[in-house]
């Protein structure tokens, strides 16, 4: 049977009134876990995992699924409206979310391009996990660990256009991020490194309380310093609040579209990827769109911007469900939840899974579709609402967003360890910023930094110590070609400008 | 009458705090969960733990001795040491906490950290688990492991990959059997075995190293075959193709790390929580549930050992890798 008929039989597995139903409460719950800092998909999916126990596999996933893929969508609302992230692929859709909303005065709009490019996104990683997935799923096993340190060495990039006007302040602040990525257990000894005989900081600084800080936590007392001074809010409180309002024109729809769609294509690739994630995805899609035309420039508030970041990390998150299903190979935190779940229901997820339980995988991957329209709905539904956060004054946000750190930050590691990292890395990047240190560097670094060294440090022992192994495999080749010609073109360009000059 | 009224809503309030109290000290003759159950699993979702935490919890509901499935609760922060030390210091609720411990959590902990085993109460082991080396049939470049022995030791790097602890322990001893250094014969070490074996699929590494439960589907699939099995024995099933280091070559002794699965509870847990806990677990031990549906599937061997049995073992253990590792 084909693939394209085998998605029908799921569809006509999900379209009973119960597998409809679940897959509503799990794309509701998706994205309220994902709006709120700290509770991630992984926290969702764990928690709602034991109450699926009794459940039929096919609903139990349905719900699971659709709870993390709807996810995704949530992550972009709170770092559109409060600048904190919902979850860590959200942190690129901050850079130019939070600008549009709140300097461009077009909150509705910068949702609503964040749901549309989500949506496709999703539709397109969907599509070509239906048609190519379980051989997708083997072309994600040729990336081997040169292949992928060559790949973030490409995603690393990016930290470059984050810098600033003062590149020495962004390579510092660079170089902290890495450093505080190597505190925790050496990957490949096992051994503690940096953590001082303290227990909480052997398992490292914990990524999310450390964005929220970052981030959130910083912009509280930057509030707070400011608060005698008129913040610049006017234009949130004229902006009307309706669907239609937050409508974009069919000029923006267009702008949206192309990113929209390269980065679904991308995504759907990184997500396929050993380890890689929806956060890398994110970061490759911005990375890639960067090099396209853009109407305004990336960092500003545009809407190419959150395009290319938003539909890279649902696309990501659809095509990792090729190597869980495929393989049973799981592609992140929530994936390996996902598969004890699995195993939990009575399956063997493993290379038969396709074989053996085909109402199941087909089910859930139809499931997905479905999940996706609903979500689209209700996060276009919800944005006259969410808007109104913007309307709130300043002395009751400082108090809400406190509290959204404060708790985001418990949540995640559940204990006052993530509280304590949060309060530190939020005085920190006050200090910075006030002195003229923009910290997107270092949070970029901080994200990358362990996958980087985890990957080179494998490939180096391998090719026990030799750097010719970035360039004799094909793939690791071809990304090295991409990064010289990326590092160097503004290097080559400052040339030709000098001799023209002369 | 107002303060009549206040006396009797003080009283009303007091009283229960007594009650429970004395509910409380009459209960301590014979323990029976009355709560919910917290167990600590100290790795990811899927792993090795996690399926060895479910299959007692499985059995143990299924057969009604134990009234409610326990909530796991997943602490991996640390490399599980949070998790584990959090057990090690739960003063109230410490009837109500179990955690899975295992050989390999104990080698890194006692190694890393200040936290022993006198700070947890033992309840149980239930079973023994091994390991064996895979390849991926379509990529290896060396058909058996004595092929391997020979490239190694003619210059060429053979790289291994396997998970943390007890893996990484395992991959020591194996090297010093045969003679070879780190260089010639390397280790890439894994956050999980589940990555160990996406390297091994990739055809990025030579062999894999895992224990049969992880491996388990892939054998199946004729995507993996045991080439070595690092036991002092051959494994059952379709794991018995793999020959022991001596059938390899008659020169080399059998190398072999057992990993020990048990449970153990907080130190404050009282005495009677954890017979309670030991026997359940002897009853689930001995279900066609446990013996079926876990030992077999995942080529494990039964031993059970009681908590007495079990702390002596534990205790006995932590003393020789201290000593072991000089300190």
């Amino acid at each position: 049977m084909s693939n394209f008929s085998m998605l029908f039989n799921g569809f006509s597995v999900v379209f009973t009134f119960q597998n409809v139903a679940v897959c509503l409460l799990g794309a509701i719950l998706g994205l309220i876990v994902g709006a709120m800092p700290g509770i991630g998909s992984l926290a969702g999916v764990a928690l709602l995992l034991p109450l699926t126990y009794k459940f039929n596999p096919t609903t139990a996933i349905i719900l699971l699924g659709s709870l993390y893929y709807s996810n995704m969508y949530g992550g972009s609302f709170s770092a559109i409206l409060l600048n904190i992230p919902g979850d860590s692929p959200a942190v690129m859709t901050m850079l130019d979310g939070y600008p549009m909303a709140k300097k461009k005065g077009r909150p509705g709009q910068a949702l609503f391009t964040a749901n549309m490019a989500s949506f496709i996104g999703g539709t397109i990683g969907m599509i070509i996990l239906t048609f190519l997935g379980p051989g997708l799923a083997n072309v994600g096993l040729h990336f081997g660990p040169q292949d992928m340190t060559s790949l973030l060495l490409v995603a690393m990039t990016s930290i470059g256009w984050l810098v600033g006007k003062n590149p020495t302040q962004g390579v510092i602040l660079t170089m902290i991020g890495i450093l505080l990525a190597c505190i925790g257990m050496d990957p490949q000894s096992g051994a503690p490194r940096y953590n001082f005989g303290n227990m909480y900081l052997m398992g490292g600084v914990s990524f999310v309380p450390f964005v929220i800080g970052t981030v959130g936590f910083s912009q509280v007392l930057r509030l707070m310093s400011e608060r005698n001074e008129k913040v610049d809010d006017d234009k949130m409180v004229k902006q009307k609040l309706t669907i239609k309002g937050s409508l974009l024109s069919l000029h923006d729809f267009r702008r949206l579209l192309p990113p929209a769609i390269r980065s679904g294509i991308l995504g759907t690739f990184v997500g396929v990827l050993p380890g890689a994630g929806a956060t890398t995805g994110a970061f490759l899609g911005y990375a890639m769109n960067k090099a396209f035309k853009s109407e305004e420039p990336f960092g500003t508030g545009a809407i190419e911007g959150i395009a290319s970041c938003e539909a890279a990390n649902n696309a990501a998150a659809a095509g990792a469900f090729a190597p869980l299903l495929a393989l049973g190979i799981p592609g992140s935190g929530t994936g390996a939840v996902l598969l004890g779940g699995l195993m939990m229901w009575g399956l063997n997820p493993g290379p038969l899974l396709f074989t053996n339980n085909p109402d199941f995988a087909w089910g859930l991957i139809s499931s997905l579709f479905l999940a996706n329209l609903l979500t689209l709905m209700i996060a276009i539904g919800v944005i006259p609402f969410l808007i109104k956060i913007l309307t709130v004054p300043v002395k009751v946000i400082i108090p809400v967003v406190l509290v959204i750190c404060m708790v985001g930050s418990y949540a995640n590691t559940y204990s006052m360890y993530g509280v304590v990292i949060m309060i530190v890395s939020g005085v920190v990047s006050y200090i910075c910023e006030k002195s003229g240190y923009s910290t997107a560097p270092m949070l970029l670094s901080f994200v990358l930094a362990p996958l980087l060294e985890s990957n080179m440090r494998k490939a180096f022992i391998t090719s026990q110590g030799s750097v010719s192994i970035f360039f004799t495999s094909p793939i690791s080749c071809t990304f090295m070609i991409i990064l010289f010609v990326i590092v160097l073109t503004p290097v080559i360009r400052g040339i030709l400008k000098g001799v023209k000059n002369k | 009458m107002k303060k009549f009224l206040l006396i009797a809503l003080v009283a009303a309030l007091v009283l229960p705090l007594f009650a429970n109290g004395s509910q409380e000290s009459a209960s301590s003759a014979g323990f029976a969960p009355t709560k919910d159950i917290t167990w600590y699993c100290t790795s990811k979702p899927g792993g090795g733990s996690d399926i060895y935490t479910r299959a007692i919890s499985d059995a143990a509901t299924a057969n009604g001795w134990l009234s409610k499935a326990p909530l796991v609760n997943y602490k991996t922060d640390g490399a599980g040491e949070i998790g584990r030390n959090e057990v090690a210091n739960t003063k109230q609720n410490a009837d109500y906490t179990l955690l899975t411990f295992n050989s390999g959590d104990l080698m890194p902990m006692v190694a890393n950290t200040n936290n022993r085993i006198k700070n947890f109460t033992p309840i149980a082991i239930m079973a023994t688990d091994k390991q064996l080396l895979f390849v991926n049939p379509e990529k290896a470049k060396y058909k058996t492991f004595a092929d391997a022995i020979a490239a190694a030791k003619a210059g060429t790097q053979v790289v291994i990959a396997g998970s943390k602890g007890d893996d990484l322990e395992l991959y020591g001893m194996l090297i010093k059997e045969l003679g070879l250094k780190e260089n010639q014969m390397a280790y890439i070490t894994n956050d999980s075995t589940a990555d160990a074996i996406t390297s091994g699929l990739g055809g990025h590494v030579d062999f894999v190293m895992s224990k049969p439960a992880a491996a388990s589907e892939y054998v199946k699939a004729n995507m993996l075959v045991p080439v070595l099995a690092l036991s002092t024995s051959r494994f059952a099933g379709n794991l018995s193709s793999a020959p022991t280091l001596s059938e390899v070559d008659s020169k080399y002794n059998n190398v072999e790390l057992p990993v020990w699965r048990g449970v153990v509870g907080p130190a404050n847990m009282s005495e009677d929580a954890a017979k309670f806990y030991s026997d359940m677990l002897k009853k689930v031990s001995e279900s066609k549930e446990w013996k079926e549906g876990y030992l077999a599937s995942y080529s494990l061997e039964s031993s059970y050992m009681d908590y007495q049995e079990a702390k002596a073992y534990m205790e006995k253990y932590e003393a020789d890798y201290l000593k072991k590792i000089g300190k």
